[in-house]
């Protein structure tokens, strides 16, 4: 089994590292080509992969689902269009210094069940975009939609040119498979997006990685927010695809000054405050007691399921339900992060036990990807964005739509969220194009006149100290 | 300048902390913040505390060095399990013992 395993795996990196060999002589006009004719076939496609993305999976809104195709598509693509990545990128005349892109070679990626056919699009295009083959692996839950935008993506972009095998699709497997392919010495880059478990499998297979951490966003109202605009974006962002962004609202904290305008405010907008025995329903259905993860039956499921589940009963329409918690950690399950419309909610006494709890939540389990503030202080905006730890702090805007950029803000669009260090990863940036290159820097020779005209036998001098050489050394005339 | 107060009442003393907590501030009171523990353990010399509670209030700290951490973990070593706390710690500084991996073990908040 496991040679038969062996065989596929290298069958597949065979054709993945002859299209690297043959997409390296590409020239910047027609590797913009396919990547342009790529994304109209992935646009054109976006309502019914949606759809397929929805019924398939059970996640979700279809709706929200083609949303999540034109980020994947339009948006990524006018992020990265005008975007350097074939030869010289670069050249400074002043420096002396001229960058020129290569690609990495075939990268693996991993799609998440949650986002399946965006993710596919948006990995595609950036790898496209770099002249690097693709190699999909598609999980298991949704391999019917996954391989239906492979197929799209690959008949467009040979069409236009691309090398054959340019884009591959991995047959739903077993982990071991993943595994063998994630390990293979012929993959250049891995670009995982998925659980925790499949991420810290990517980095440890022992090929370059670039993966997401889990996120646990807190986001903080201030006194100077504007409370229905604050509410009424929380709940677009946190309604959005039924939660499954990992950049979505996990709880919401405010100062105890305004909780009572907070709750009437979110109350108004049809999200319901759960009661004590209510909290510890849905508490037993949304996380697992013994690992304090999230249970995948709540996952992508709108607010009647997930009350239907716990046995509870809310009104009809309602969009998100909201658990006040006093604490944070294992004995408030709900405090943990829940990729479906549940938001904890606290209150603090001041501002400065709100921030202190936006630090606990922060570091339980999303350090290093998103916290979101809403406030008109600038310094108290400044001072929370200090403290989070965090790749992006959202100021007045929903975190699900904001951090993956394009639409409320200038940050590359992208659907893999670097965490920084916090996260286990190597940047906190939004993944795109430019991390799928390697850039080498040719440098002209450019003496430096200083190094070259001071007189060298001073650093054999044992009484001159680092002053003294460094102003001998910085000496102007 | 650093500053030190305490307050005791019966088994509980609060230990007032304000200023930098920098690593000379912190080595001139730990003979201090050593000599009310042990009035605390009522001379003592080789008993832990058991029913004694300890509380840092860092209200008027807002820098600590690497030595008061120490401080901070000797104490801990000399206290029943959930009879020290460090509390009152404005937002950075409850950052700095979450970052340090202490702040549950040290009753931060």
């Amino acid at each position: 089994m496991t040679d038969e395993l062996r065989k596929q795996a290298d069958e597949i990196l065979e054709k993945a590292i002859f299209a690297a060999a043959v997409f390296q002589q590409f020239e910047q006009d027609q590797t913009d080509r396919i990547v342009e004719k790529v994304f109209k076939a992935g646009f054109n496609s976006r309502l019914k992969l949606g759809r397929m993305a929805c019924e398939e999976t059970g996640l979700g809104i279809w709706q929200h689902k083609v949303m999540k195709n034109i980020i994947a598509t339009q948006l990524v693509y006018e992020s990265i269009k005008n975007e350097k990545t074939v030869g010289v990128i670069s050249a400074n005349d002043h420096t002396g210094i001229v960058e020129i892109a290569q690609p990495l070679g075939p990268v693996l990626a991993v799609i998440p069940v949650t986002n399946p056919t965006s993710t596919i699009l948006y990995k595609t295009l950036i790898c496209l975009k770099t002249r690097n083959p693709v190699i999909i692996s598609a999980p298991r839950a949704a391999i019917q939609c996954c391989a239906e935008t492979v197929r799209i993506c690959y008949e467009t972009a040979l069409e236009a040119g691309a090398p054959e095998d340019c884009i591959q699709i991995i047959p739903a497997g077993s982990r071991e498979f993943t595994q063998m392919i994630m390990a293979h010495p012929r993959v250049a880059l891995i670009l995982a997006t998925g659980g925790t478990g499949l991420v810290n499998a990517a980095y440890s297979s022992g090929n370059p990685a670039l993966g997401v951490g889990p996120g646990n966003v807190p986001v903080f109202i201030d006194v100077s927010a504007d409370i229905p605009f604050a509410i009424s974006n929380i709940i677009s962002s946190k309604t959005f695809d039924n939660g499954t962004v990992c950049a979505s609202e996990q709880s919401v904290i405010v100062e105890k000054q305004i909780e009572h305008s907070v709750i009437a405010e979110f109350e108004k907008q049809q999200c319901y405050f759960l009661s004590p025995g209510e909290t510890r329903k849905v508490e037993h259905v949304a996380i697992d007691p013994d690992t304090g993860t999230m249970n995948p039956k709540v996952v992508g499921r709108p607010v009647s399921v997930i009350a239907e589940l716990a046995g509870i009963s809310v009104p009809e329409g309602t969009k998100i339900l909201l658990a006040k918690l006093q604490g944070v950690g294992r004995e408030y399950p709900l405090s943990y992060e829940i990729l479906a419309p549940v938001l904890a909610f606290y209150s603090a006494k001041d501002y400065r036990d709100a921030i202190k709890l936006c630090i606990d939540l922060n570091y339980l389990g999303g350090i290093g990807h998103s916290a979101g503030i809403y406030a008109n202080d600038e310094g108290r905006i400044l001072e929370f964005s200090r403290i989070m730890n965090a790749g992006r702090i959202m100021v007045n805007t929903p975190t699900a739509q904001g951090a993956v950029g394009g639409i409320f803000n200038q940050l590359p669009t992208s659907l893999t969220l670097g965490c920084g260090t916090g996260g286990k990863n190597i940047t906190t940036e939004n993944i795109t194009a430019r991390h799928l290159i390697n850039i080498q820097r040719v440098c002209r020779r450019k003496a430096d006149v200083k190094y070259f005209s001071f007189d060298h036998s001073k650093y054999y001098d044992e009484t001159l100290d680092a002053d003294t050489i460094i102003r001998e050394y910085n000496k102007n005339f | 300048m650093v500053k030190f107060d305490y307050h005791q009442e019966k088994k509980h003393l609060i230990c007032k902390f304000s200023g930098r907590m920098d690593t000379n501030e912190s080595l001139m009171i730990i003979e201090e913040v050593q000599n009310k523990i042990m009035e605390l353990k009522q001379g003592k010399d080789d008993t832990s505390l058991l029913d004694e509670k300890i509380d840092f209030d860092m209200k008027e700290s807002d820098f600590i060095s690497s030595s008061f951490i120490r401080i901070c973990l000797v104490v801990y070593k000399q206290t029943a399990e959930g009879k020290f706390s460090i509390r009152n710690c404005d937002p950075f500084l409850k950052k700095t013992f979450k970052i340090a991996g202490l702040d549950a073990m040290l009753k931060v908040s």
